[in-house]
């Protein structure tokens, strides 16, 4: 398999720069999930690593070598899209079996490679249908029993899940993952859902209006955000984040004047950086690091309740922070055994191991000092 | 105002009104009775008034009907009544399929040589057509480069553009053509069927680009990523796949062939490339007065294309149709 | 393992180095696709224009010699004596048959996708008013030539005859009345094709909006649907004005432009002049008018609806 190198990758279509100067090494026989909202380059990024956009500026490396001037189908790459982009007029035997023709692969082979990979993707009984005739799911399978058959250096999946339902989604999931790791093959997976980012990959690439954020396993991901978008994008529901102002001494005052006080080795962490007193940060607190007291505690801060609901297994929780309940909203997540009313006075104290902390220009202050974060988040309109 | 002419009226249905009527505020009260009173004679009306559209299309469409059963009429019957009610029938105006048809001693040519050249023509003007268009309405919908918005453009304009009046210098187009590479260009089918085929292309390439358009992308790219170059991309994956399209200009290019007049009329000058149109209007003029049997009986045999055109695809005539009219005609 | 991947890496090397994939890639694929089209388009129109300007320069006869005679055709035609009653032919023979493919069209097209509300008949009269345009012109003028036949036998006098009236003869009595109502029937289903596209094309939801809200039938047509309909109408009216500009075909076929050039039309004089009488340097400044007010009406439209709605209306 293959190992891929992207150095300075950039595509403008006319004004509009799609992807901006992206840097990202993917190891053979990783696999890499690029995530992030509709329109932020990742889909351009995957059709630019098959051969079908040309970069504008940058260069694409396969095995070291720079594959820019390499059409596609001397690539050796595997692609499956969102819509499947079966060939209608054939059958799924034929379908599965264009590329393998187009390279003129003796026939018997033709035939033996087909029926394996079929097998594989137990769609055998369904060869000799047209693509027409199929589920979602099973459209699905021989689109990647296409991109499998030709046996690819890369396997590039655009979207593959999003238009299957639910169930099935999480199904197939799980079978790509184990299909991925059984084949070793470098595969990169494009999507806007962090669940199968999170899920599959072994490292996940977020990118955001063309500018890569954050490029790192997915535990990092979720515990280190880089940044604030990479923060408010990871995590379902999202991370609270408010304004806070930073006091000498490591402490944080919150909306409404109540102090919070920073455990010992993330206050030395922001001294070194030199904070002006007083400074406006952005601190950030996942519903789940939050617990509930009905009590007053020295950590806790008074809030009111606003709304409640019930996911299954968990209870979401809106509360206005402030005495009077007219501060920033916030949410945190707690049993759904607890009674809570509309209204009802409780104190939220958060972990204060699990707190994110964002200096003015949208970077997180929790790096270490020497490990830059990737590239700052830009601030566009 | 409503309210007092339902009062003026029996209720037609007193009971539930008056059950009603017990609970209901007056405004209610009012409005039943007036529902009631507007159901009566609501059905009738809406009937009449649902007909009225058939009856005035069936009215301003007769002299159509009458027309074209005129044609099926007066070649199968020695006379008619009131022009299209058939009295005697027979054959004899079919003649011309199995001898050639006289008048005085002039003998016109057989009507098979005269089929033959007209599908000669219209065929090699719908492989042109099609073959051309579908070249170039690829590169319309699917290649960007520059001159592309521009050749779109031309495209419309041409197709809006009528080529008749360009006739006098096509004539000379022609005839250069002829001089200097030696080819019968003129006077020859060959050479009105390159005519005919250069002013359809804008709008059949206009057409078919449509068709390449609502392919998907990604057909074509996994086309590209399963080892096609763009020409197998072309004819292997996308081509099949707008056959529909490829069919609708084939048959409208055909039908255009197989309907041309003026300009072989013009540039045909031997009665050796004669066609159906040509051989129609050259013996409209002399049996015209004589026996419209045959002129009609030849005249429904050149028709048969479009017939079984209109029985075959009365639904997706619809659909095509729309780019395909061109002109005045 | 080292050499595994060597072996890989000139895979992607190798189809850079045959000489035809440097070929396919410097060349612009587009081109070839596009050519054949091209060059049919510059044979087949530009040349001609261009052609058609030069001609009109010379006393280009039956004889082909090129002789430049300067602006002596244009001259010959301000002083042609038929030239007014052709050019009252023909703004009379355009305004007549517009009014009847727009209005008749829209009349069609309203009766057939909205009045009409059982869509096999609304399509059934609308197949059946394509007929016309779809049969070989010859044919159609067939059906005209004995529809108005002089005697006895032409349909319009039968029913003279069955109100005891003696036969008339149509085409020379009203030779305009004929190439209008010629050319009208066949007009009328271009504009009817279009407006029923964008009928159709009416959210319904609008529709019922305006019936629930106490608009009748009629109600609907002039508040709904004529509003809508408002770029259609533009587009037919300028199309059909180009194309019966240069429509001459049938009136050669019924009426032969007489009698008496009194059913001659712009068009129609231009090909005498060049194909009857050999004057072809003559017929081409005639026709030169034409494609003078062809050009700019065509160009005029691209302005008045860009390029973008044209494209949605010749969908």
């Amino acid at each position: 398999m293959a190992s891929i190198r992207l150095e300075h990758l950039t595509k403008r279509f006319g004004n509009v720069v799609a992807v901006d100067d992206l840097n990202l090494e993917i190891a053979d026989g990783e696999f890499v999930a690029l995530l992030g909202p509709s329109g932020c380059g990742k889909t351009t990024t995957l059709l630019m690593i098959a051969g079908i956009y040309e970069p504008t500026e940058g260069k694409i490396y396969f095995d070291d070598v720079c594959v820019n001037d390499v059409a596609p189908k001397d690539r050796y790459v595997g692609l499956v899209f969102q819509s499947y982009a079966l060939y209608p007029h054939m059958s799924v035997f034929d379908n599965i079996a264009f590329p393998l023709r187009l390279n003129k692969t003796p026939r018997a082979e033709i035939e033996r490679r087909v029926r394996e990979v079929a097998k594989l993707a137990q769609i055998e009984n369904l060869l000799d249908r047209r693509p027409a005739q199929l589920s979602g799911g099973q459209q699905q399978r021989v689109a990647l029993c296409r991109a499998l058959v030709k046996e690819p250096e890369v396997l590039l999946l655009d979207e593959p899940l999003s238009n299957l339902d639910a169930r099935l989604r999480i199904e197939t999931r799980a079978e790509i993952k184990r299909l991925q790791k059984e084949l070793g093959i470098t595969t990169i997976l494009v999507t806007h859902d962090q669940i199968e980012a999170l899920s599959m990959a072994d490292r996940v690439a977020v990118m955001h209006q063309g500018v890569l954020q954050q490029y790192t396993t997915p535990e990092e991901l979720y515990n280190r955000p880089a940044n604030l978008f990479v923060a408010s994008f990871i995590g379902d529901p999202p991370m609270n984040l408010f304004e806070v102002r930073y006091r000498r001494g490591g402490e944080l005052e919150l909306p409404g004047g109540r102090a919070l006080r920073l455990p010992e080795p993330l206050a030395r962490r922001l001294e070194a950086r030199r904070l002006e007193e007083g400074a406006t940060l952005t601190l950030g607190l996942r519903p789940e690091d939050v617990e509930l007291s009905e009590t007053e505690t020295p950590e806790g801060f008074p809030a009111e309740v606003y709304l409640a609901e019930t996911l299954g297994g968990d209870l979401l929780v809106h509360f206005r922070l402030g005495d009077g309940g007219d501060g920033p909203r916030l949410r945190a997540l707690t049993d759904p055994e607890r009674r809570v009313t509309m209204g009802q006075r409780l104190w939220l104290v958060p972990d204060p191991n699990k707190l994110h902390l964002f200096g003015p220009d949208g970077r997180s202050l929790l790096a270490e000092a020497e490990e830059e974060a990737p590239v700052p988040h830009p601030q566009r309109a | 105002m409503r309210a007092s002419s339902s009062n003026s009226t029996p209720n037609p249905n007193p009971t539930p009104v008056g059950a009603a009527a017990v609970e209901a505020p007056p405004r209610r009260r009012k409005r039943k009775r007036e529902y009631a009173h507007l159901t009566r004679f609501a059905r009738t009306k809406a009937r009449l008034y649902a007909a009225l559209p058939y009856v005035l299309l069936a009215i301003v469409s007769l002299p159509i009907v009458v027309m074209y059963s005129w044609l099926l009429m007066n070649s199968f019957s020695k006379k008619t009544l009131f022009g299209f009610i058939p009295q005697e029938l027979t054959l004899n105006n079919w003649r011309f399929l199995w001898e050639p048809l006289r008048i005085g001693t002039s003998v016109h040519p057989s009507i098979w040589t005269v089929t033959g050249n007209t599908l000669l023509f219209a065929g090699g003007v719908t492989v042109l057509i099609v073959l051309i268009s579908t070249l170039a309405g690829f590169a319309l919908s699917r290649f960007d480069f520059r001159g592309r918005q521009s050749i779109m453009q031309l495209t419309i304009l041409l197709h809006a553009f009528p080529g008749v009046t360009l006739m006098i210098a096509i004539f000379f187009v022609l005839l250069y053509l002829m001089k200097f590479t030696g080819l019968p260009f003129l006077n020859s089918l060959w050479g009105v069927v390159l005519v005919k085929a250069a002013l359809e292309i804008p709008w059949s390439a206009w057409i078919i680009k449509g068709f390449f358009d609502a392919i998907p992308w990604e057909v074509e790219w996994s086309a590209y990523v399963d080892g096609c170059n763009r020409f197998q991309a072309w004819y292997k994956v996308i081509l099949p796949q707008i056959r529909p399209g490829i069919a609708a200009i084939a048959i409208f290019s055909f039908l255009a062939g197989w309907g041309e007049f003026i300009f072989l009329y013009t540039f045909i000058f031997s009665e050796a490339f004669y066609t159906l149109s040509l051989y129609l209007n050259s013996i409209i003029g002399e049996f015209q007065v004589v026996e419209y049997g045959v002129v009609a009986a030849v005249a429904l045999f050149y028709m048969i294309p479009v017939i079984v055109f209109f029985i075959f695809t009365q639904k997706g005539l619809m659909q095509v149709t729309v780019g395909g009219l061109k002109g005045g005609r | 393992m080292r050499a595994a991947v060597e072996q890989r890496a000139r895979a992607y090397r190798a189809p850079l180095n045959t000489p035809r994939t440097r070929l396919l890639r410097r060349f612009p694929t587009h081109w070839l696709f596009l050519l054949p089209m091209l060059l049919l388009v510059v044979v087949f129109f530009f040349v001609p224009v261009i052609l058609n300007l030069i001609l009109a320069f010379t006393d280009m006869t039956l004889s082909l010699r090129w002789e430049f005679v300067g602006l002596k055709n244009y001259v010959k035609f301000l002083q042609d004596p038929l030239i007014p009653q052709i050019a009252k032919n023909t703004l009379v023979y355009v305004s007549a048959t517009l009014s009847i493919n727009v209005i008749f069209g829209l009349f069609l097209a309203l009766l057939t996708t909205y009045f009409v509300k059982r869509e096999n008949v609304g399509l059934a009269f609308r197949s059946l008013w394509l007929l016309p345009r779809m049969t070989p012109p010859v044919v159609y003028a067939l059906l005209w030539i004995w529809m108005t036949d002089p005697t006895e036998y032409g349909l319009l006098n039968m029913m003279l005859q069955a109100f005891g009236l003696p036969p008339l003869s149509w085409r020379t009595e009203y030779p305009m009345a004929t190439i209008i109502l010629v050319n009208g029937m066949v007009g009328a289903s271009f504009g009817m094709i279009i407006f029923s596209a964008a009928i159709k094309s009416i959210p319904v939801d609008y529709i019922r909006a305006a019936k629930v809200d106490g608009a009748s039938d009629l109600g609907v047509v002039r508040w709904v649907i004529l509003p809508l309909l408002k770029w259609p109408l533009m587009f037919v009216t300028t199309w059909q004005t180009l194309s019966l500009l240069a429509s001459y075909e049938y009136i050669l076929l019924v009426t032969q432009g007489g009698p008496n050039h009194r059913s001659e039309v712009w068009s129609l004089y231009a090909y005498y002049k060049a194909f009857a009488s050999g004057q072809y340097g003559y017929g081409a400044a005639i026709a030169m008018v034409l494609v003078a007010v062809a050009v700019i009406i065509a160009l005029l439209m691209l302005r008045i609806f860009g390029f973008r709605r044209l494209m949605e209306l010749m969908r």
